[in-house]
C-alpha cells in the first residue's frame, strides 16, 4: 500500500496505479482531453493531466494518466506552475485546432496557427472504431501532415455509421451529416432505421445488426413478455 | 499481380506481427504497395485494412504510389545543403519536371530528399538506386541522368 498525498488529501493506492485513476477515486479532478474512462489504453497525448509528483523533497511534473505510483509522494494537481504550464499546452492545443470550441488563454498572441481544422490528433476516435465500431479509420501519415482517416481518404468499405467516433471525440472534429432519413458519416451515406413501435430514428442498419425497436420499445417488449410468462394472459 | 501478391503474403504466418515485413516485401518487388496487396493482406490476417493503410503511410520505405525504375535520393542534411544540394533539386527538376516525392511520366525517375546518406565529406550527394554520386554541381546533373539512360 502506497500513501500519496493529493492536493492536501490523503489517498491510498495500489503499486503500479496510475496517478490520475488514484486521483479521480478520490474525487479530485484532473482535467484531460485525450483520455476516456471506456477505453484501456491511454495515449498521454494531449498532456492537459500534467501533475506536480514530489518524492524525497524532488518535484518533477509528470502525465498523470500515464504515470504509474511507485512509492510514497506529494502531488499538486493545481499549483501556480502547473497552472501556468498547463496554460501553455492548451494554448498550443487550440493552436493546432483553432477551430475547435477549446478557448484561447490570455497572452499567446505571438503564437501563429499553422494548422486548421478541430482535431487535436488524439486518436481516441480511432480506439473507439476499433473497439466499438469496425476499425474503418485509423491515423494517416505521420508528422505535420498527420491526419485521421479512411484508407486512401475513400468513403469507407466497413465503417457502419454507429458515430462512435464522433461522440469520443472531445472536440468535435468529426463532422457528420443526419437528416430525417440519412446519415453522412465518412463520406459514407447510410440509411436511418426507425423503431416498428415508435417511430423513433435508433440507427443504420449495418450497425443495428436486424434489430428493429428502440430502447425503451424493447425494454417494454421484455417487460410484457414476462408479464404474458407469470400471469399466463 | 494477383499470383504474385498471394505468393509474397502466403510466405509468412497468419499473424499480424509480420505485417510490415509483409508491405517491405510487396514495395521490393513492386516498387509501391498496390492497393489490392492492402486488401488481401488484411483479409489474410484479419485485420481492418486502416490499419495496414496507417502503417504504409506512416513508414517512409513504404510508398503507397509507383515509384520509377530509377530513385533518386538528394541528400539534404546540413552539409549538403550548405554545399548546394537544393540546386540539384532545382536541377532535376529542370532535366525532368518533377518535384521531390514525384515520378517522371515514362516512369523511369522518382526523386526522393532524404535527410542523411551519411557521406557529408563528399557533400553534395545523390544516391541513384545503389551508387554514390559525390560533390555534384549543378552542371552535373545531365551527365548524370545519362548513365541510366536519360538522352
Amino acid at each position: 500500500m502506497i500513501n500519496v498525498k493529493i492536493d492536501g488529501k490523503k489517498c491510498t493506492c495500489e503499486k503500479g496505479e496510475y496517478l490520475y485513476d488514484v486521483a479521480k477515486r478520490n474525487g479530485i479532478f484532473i482535467p484531460v482531453l485525450c483520455r476516456h474512462d471506456g477505453f484501456e489504453d491511454r495515449r498521454s497525448c494531449c498532456r492537459i493531466c500534467i501533475v506536480e509528483v514530489e518524492i524525497n523533497g524532488r518535484t518533477k511534473i509528470v502525465t498523470s494518466c500515464v504515470y504509474p505510483v511507485e512509492r510514497d509522494c506529494i502531488v499538486r494537481t493545481k499549483s501556480k506552475k502547473i497552472l501556468e504550464e498547463r496554460k501553455v499546452i492548451y494554448a498550443l492545443l487550440k493552436k493546432r485546432a483553432p477551430e475547435s470550441d477549446l478557448e484561447m488563454p490570455e497572452g499567446f498572441d505571438r503564437l501563429v496557427s499553422l494548422d486548421s481544422g478541430k482535431c487535436i490528433l488524439c486518436g481516441l476516435c480511432v480506439q473507439a472504431c476499433d473497439s466499438l465500431g469496425s476499425g474503418a479509420i485509423s491515423t494517416v501519415n505521420r508528422g505535420t501532415e498527420k491526419e485521421v482517416n479512411t484508407p486512401y481518404g475513400n468513403p469507407s468499405v466497413s465503417c457502419i455509421g454507429c458515430l462512435s467516433c464522433a461522440n469520443v471525440c472531445p472536440t468535435g472534429a468529426i463532422e457528420f451529416k443526419e437528416t430525417a432519413n440519412t446519415r453522412t458519416i465518412w463520406n459514407k451515406k447510410f440509411k436511418l432505421m426507425k423503431c416498428e413501435e415508435c417511430g423513433k430514428v435508433i440507427g443504420t442498419p449495418e450497425e443495428l445488426n436486424g434489430e428493429s425497436l428502440c430502447d425503451a420499445c424493447k425494454k417494454a417488449q421484455v417487460a410484457e413478455d414476462f408479464r404474458k410468462t407469470y400471469t399466463n394472459a | 499481380m494477383e499470383k504474385q501478391l498471394k505468393k509474397i503474403i502466403s510466405a509468412y504466418p497468419k499473424d499480424r506481427h509480420y505485417a510490415l515485413a509483409v508491405l517491405q516485401d510487396m514495395q521490393s518487388k513492386f516498387n509501391y504497395v498496390p492497393e489490392e496487396g492492402l486488401k488481401m493482406l488484411a483479409e489474410y490476417l484479419e485485420i481492418p485494412e486502416s490499419q495496414l493503410y496507417s502503417m504504409a503511410t506512416f513508414y517512409k520505405a513504404l510508398s503507397l504510389k509507383p515509384k520509377g525504375k530509377h530513385i533518386i535520393k538528394i541528400c539534404n542534411g546540413t552539409a549538403c545543403h550548405l554545399r548546394g544540394s537544393m540546386n540539384l533539386v532545382s536541377g532535376l527538376k529542370r532535366e525532368l519536371g518533377i518535384d521531390p516525392d514525384e515520378t517522371t511520366a515514362d516512369g523511369k525517375f522518382s526523386i526522393e530528399l532524404v535527410n542523411c546518406l551519411g557521406a557529408c565529406a563528399l557533400a553534395p550527394v545523390m544516391l541513384v538506386d545503389e551508387k554514390y554520386h559525390n560533390r555534384l554541381t549543378l552542371e552535373d546533373v545531365p551527365r548524370v541522368l545519362k548513365e541510366y539512360g536519360r538522352k
